[in-house]
């Protein structure tokens, strides 16, 4: 698989997440217990199938535990908060606990359930696990470092910071997992709090960490700005904040009307074109070229298809049988 | 290439004023020439990395303080600009490769400079070819940064920051974290990046001895705010970093002082100084029975079946390169490591199985980041939470800490001791229960000659015929002062188990630098010469 055209290597990182999402939109749309499991299990062989060695693709067993824990809960609450009253055809016969919370107010816990009502809360459960491991598939396969190297110019700098943050989360468990092995080198009297023991030098470590990459970072030329004017820079912002608000007024309106109004749609429009404007603005002022740039090559053009396909399907209810 | 006029660096509390009374540079005037190899060294904490920084603007803008004078870099004044100002002309290398990393891909963290600076991408292949020769990383190009030994990630480190095209390297103390066989890898490199290509090179290094042969001039940051630069021979009046060769050159009253082992080797032979036999400690009672000790994570096996007898009255070396199971050892043997089978009998009582404030009285352990061990807020807290712990007489703690480190104003924060007095606090704290075995990991790390010597002194006074004492480190120098015995550790299993004269001796594998001096039977450390 290493060499063939698919391999990861040679598709564009967002390929795979596109991929992800429209698995994850065709399991919140679909009520289907078979075709939930397919999508978690068609997220697990792709992730099994195209991984690499690096250390993103190592955490699919985490996805697939994660996943399992959401179904449980989802199917272990429905069956503690039961809200049926005597189905029936009870699949499962359970003792009713009647708690009285406040007068009036009263709560029933347990008690018979229904194969129909077992159902749903199964398919709730394997919905949640179909998009966790439709999402961990995307991230497993498309490392978050290789897509900043896509984002275009002006979200770079917002990028850094969230690829930085993803990448301080094992840093910091490393620390603390450091610090916690040799604080049982040393006791601790009874008056003394344990956590300062174990949340200083962690929290050291962790700014210490972040200060040094920023200082890498800036030391190596990143916030460099080409030459602009003045002007130049305040029209930027300005088209910026102009997109922001138009997209949020925009968004707000038709979220609150009924009914699709044609200003509403407009204003929203005007304010994603106004963002296309500031992206292609803020990139003419930046400096920075791109080694390695990677291009969309036919590997990524045929999972292309395949999200259209599914998104399609989706949306017009084939896959709801 | 670079000129410094006038600059001076003062560290600022938060109310504004400076910190120290005079500033940490005071009114600096230097001169560096194009292609000039210079080693900056200093005692620690005199300011070699403040002095690096302000050539790259770090300084003030990452460290805070306050900065006068002018920094002329090629011509140039970039005196109060931004770090990515100086970007283009200065390559920076810091001590931790791997928190200094901002891609996970050599060949991405190789580029990432250049393409901040917008050099296109056909300039950027050809300037990579030369440096990733130089550098011998061609056949990492493709690796994640994290599968790197310590070595080879420094090493990608320095072509990152050359890669742009920059004049001046800097680089603040590249090789600390590194082990022997990682240390002598980026050193060699440097001694072809100043040969071969012509760039400026300012190295701050505590491994004076293997580098200072190489360099063009050595500048000395004296710690009270003066900075001197000159020939390596003339620099070195300050005992506080002279490395062992310097320290003999002064005992033997050598004019010039020799720099390079050869010229040492050829002197010490006309002149054959006498020198006395190495003061070995007689083992003592058996202390610690190490019994067929295994410790194995998944596949790997980090220390496989040890057999291993520790007496009092003796400092035990633990030696070997990293990942060769030092530390695992040291785990294991303090109770609360890994094991997969063995015992490690202490009075006739498995260390794993003591009770926790039993193993904690018995058996002290000093971890390779000892700093990790202190959380209090001043130090006369951390020295009366540790009475109150070991429930001894107030002010113990105090005492021992006062015999190992001096008299020290108790209101200081233990983040503001130096390494070697947090060291030293460390220790104090440790054996206030009078503890009868001492582990220390990799206790050298960081420490200047000076404080290495103290350390050494107070192994000294800890040793005890009570007490056994297990020290993991790969500094041969140190370990040829202080050891009674010298256990190699290879891959996990003990090759060779001798007296520091055999182990570290001229005709053995790690020969001690007076020891390659002298080629004399039985002299391995400086002590020993009589003048």
């Amino acid at each position: 698989m290493k060499n063939s055209f698919l391999s990861v290597s040679k598709t564009h990182p967002a390929t795979w997440w596109l991929l992800g999402l429209a698995l994850a939109i065709t399991a919140s749309l679909s009520a289907t217990p078979l075709v939930l499991f397919a999508i978690g299990a068609v997220s697990m062989l792709l992730v099994l199938a195209f991984r690499d060695e690096s250390a993103w693709s190592r955490s699919v067993s985490f996805y697939l535990k994660l996943a399992a824990a959401v179904v449980a809960i989802r199917v272990l609450f429905r069956i503690i908060f039961n809200l049926e009253s005597s189905p029936a055809n009870p699949l499962l016969v359970l003792p009713e606990i009647n708690l009285t919370l406040a007068e009036g107010v009263s709560l029933k816990l347990f008690g018979s359930i229904s194969a129909l009502s077992f159902q749903s809360a199964l398919t709730d459960g394997l919905r949640l696990a179909a998009i966790i491991l439709a999402v961990g598939m995307a991230n497993s396969l498309a490392n978050p470092m290789k897509l900043l190297k896509s984002t275009p110019g002006a979200l770079y700098e917002i990028a850094t910071a969230i690829s930085i943050a993803i990448n301080l989360a094992p840093q910091l468990i490393a620390s603390l997992n450091r610090v916690r092995r040799v604080r049982g080198l040393r006791g601790q009297s009874k008056g003394i709090r344990a956590l300062p023991g174990l949340v200083i030098p962690v929290l050291e470590d962790t700014i210490d960490q972040s200060m040094s990459l920023a200082a890498s970072m800036s030391a190596r030329g990143f916030g460099r700005k080409g030459q602009r004017s003045k002007m130049a820079l305040k029209i930027t912002r300005f088209t910026g904040l102009a997109a922001i608000t138009m997209i949020a007024v925009g968004v707000f309106l038709l979220l609150i009307t009924p009914t699709t109004q044609v200003l509403d749609l407009s204003i929203a429009i005007a304010g994603l074109a106004f963002a296309v404007v500031y992206i292609k603005m803020s990139a003419l002022g930046s400096l920075r070229t791109k080694y390695r740039k990677q291009a969309f090559q036919s590997g990524d053009y045929c999972l292309f298809v395949l999200t259209a396909a599914l998104l399609v399907s989706a949306f017009t209810g084939v896959l709801q049988f | 290439m670079i000129t410094l006029r006038d600059l001076t660096f003062s560290y600022l509390k938060p109310d504004g004023t400076p910190v120290t009374e005079t500033p940490q540079l005071n009114r600096v005037n230097l001169e560096v020439a194009e292609g000039e190899f210079v080693l900056v060294c200093g005692p620690t904490g005199s300011g070699k990395s403040t002095l690096l920084k302000t050539l790259n603007g770090l300084a003030p803008r990452f460290t805070g303080g306050l900065l006068s004078g002018e920094v002329i870099l090629d011509g140039k004044d970039l005196t109060g600009k931004e770090p990515h100002d100086f970007a283009h002309l200065v390559g920076f290398v810091n001590q931790q490769p791997e928190g200094f990393f901002v891609t996970d891909t050599v060949i991405d963290e190789i580029v990432y400079g250049a393409e901040q600076l917008g050099m296109p991408v056909a300039e950027i292949d050809d300037r990579i070819k030369p440096i990733i020769e130089i550098l011998n990383i061609g056949d990492l190009l493709y690796r994640p940064l994290a599968t790197l030994s310590g070595g080879q990630q420094q090493r990608v480190a320095i072509a990152a920051a050359l890669v742009a095209g920059q004049k001046i390297l800097l680089l603040d103390e590249p090789t600390s974290a590194l082990d022997f066989a990682g240390a002598t890898e980026v050193l060699s490199s440097l001694k072809k990046l100043a040969h071969e290509s012509g760039v400026t090179i300012l190295l701050a290094e505590h491994r004076i001895s293997r580098v200072i042969a190489e360099v063009d001039s050595v500048l000395v940051v004296h710690g009270d705010g003066s900075v001197t630069k000159g020939d390596p021979a003339t620099q070195f009046n300050d005992a506080r970093f002279a490395p062992p060769i310097i320290q003999l050159g002064a005992m033997l009253g050598w004019k010039p002082l020799s720099i390079s082992t050869e010229d040492a080797a050829a002197r010490w032979a006309k002149q054959s100084p006498d020198f006395q036999e190495k003061k070995l400690h007689e083992p003592g009672k058996k202390i610690l029975e190490i019994d067929s000790l295994k410790v194995t994570f998944g596949n790997v096996a980090a220390v496989s079946a040890t057999n291993l007898d520790l007496y009092a009255n003796q400092v035990t070396a633990i030696m070997g390169e990293n990942g060769s199971g030092k530390t695992s050892l040291c785990w294991a043997i303090q109770g609360l490591g890994e094991r997969s089978a063995g015992t490690v009998l202490l009075d006739g009582q498995d260390t794993a199985e003591l009770a926790r404030d039993a193993r904690l009285d018995l058996v002290a352990m000093i971890p390779q980041r000892a700093a990790d061990l202190l959380f209090l807020h001043s130090l006369a807290d951390e020295l009366k939470e540790s009475d109150t712990f070991a429930q001894v007489e107030p002010g113990t703690t105090a005492n021992l800490f006062a015999q190992l480190a001096g008299r020290i104003d108790t209101s200081i924060h233990p983040r503001d001791l130096s390494a070697g007095q947090q060291l030293a606090l460390v220790l104090a704290i440790q054996l206030a229960k009078q503890a009868k075995v001492l582990i220390l990991d990799e206790p050298t790390r960081g420490l200047d000659y000076a404080a290495k010597r103290a350390l050494a002194k107070q192994l000294q006074l800890l040793r005890s015929p009570e007490r056994t004492i297990v020290l993991a480190s790969h500094d041969v120098e140190f370990v040829a002062e202080v050891a009674d015995r010298v256990i190699k550790l290879q891959a996990g299993q003990i090759v060779a188990d001798q007296s520091p004269i055999e182990a570290l001796g001229w005709k053995s594998q790690l020969p001690s630098q007076l020891a390659q001096i002298s080629r004399a039977d039985g002299l391995v450390s400086i002590e020993q010469v009589l003048a």
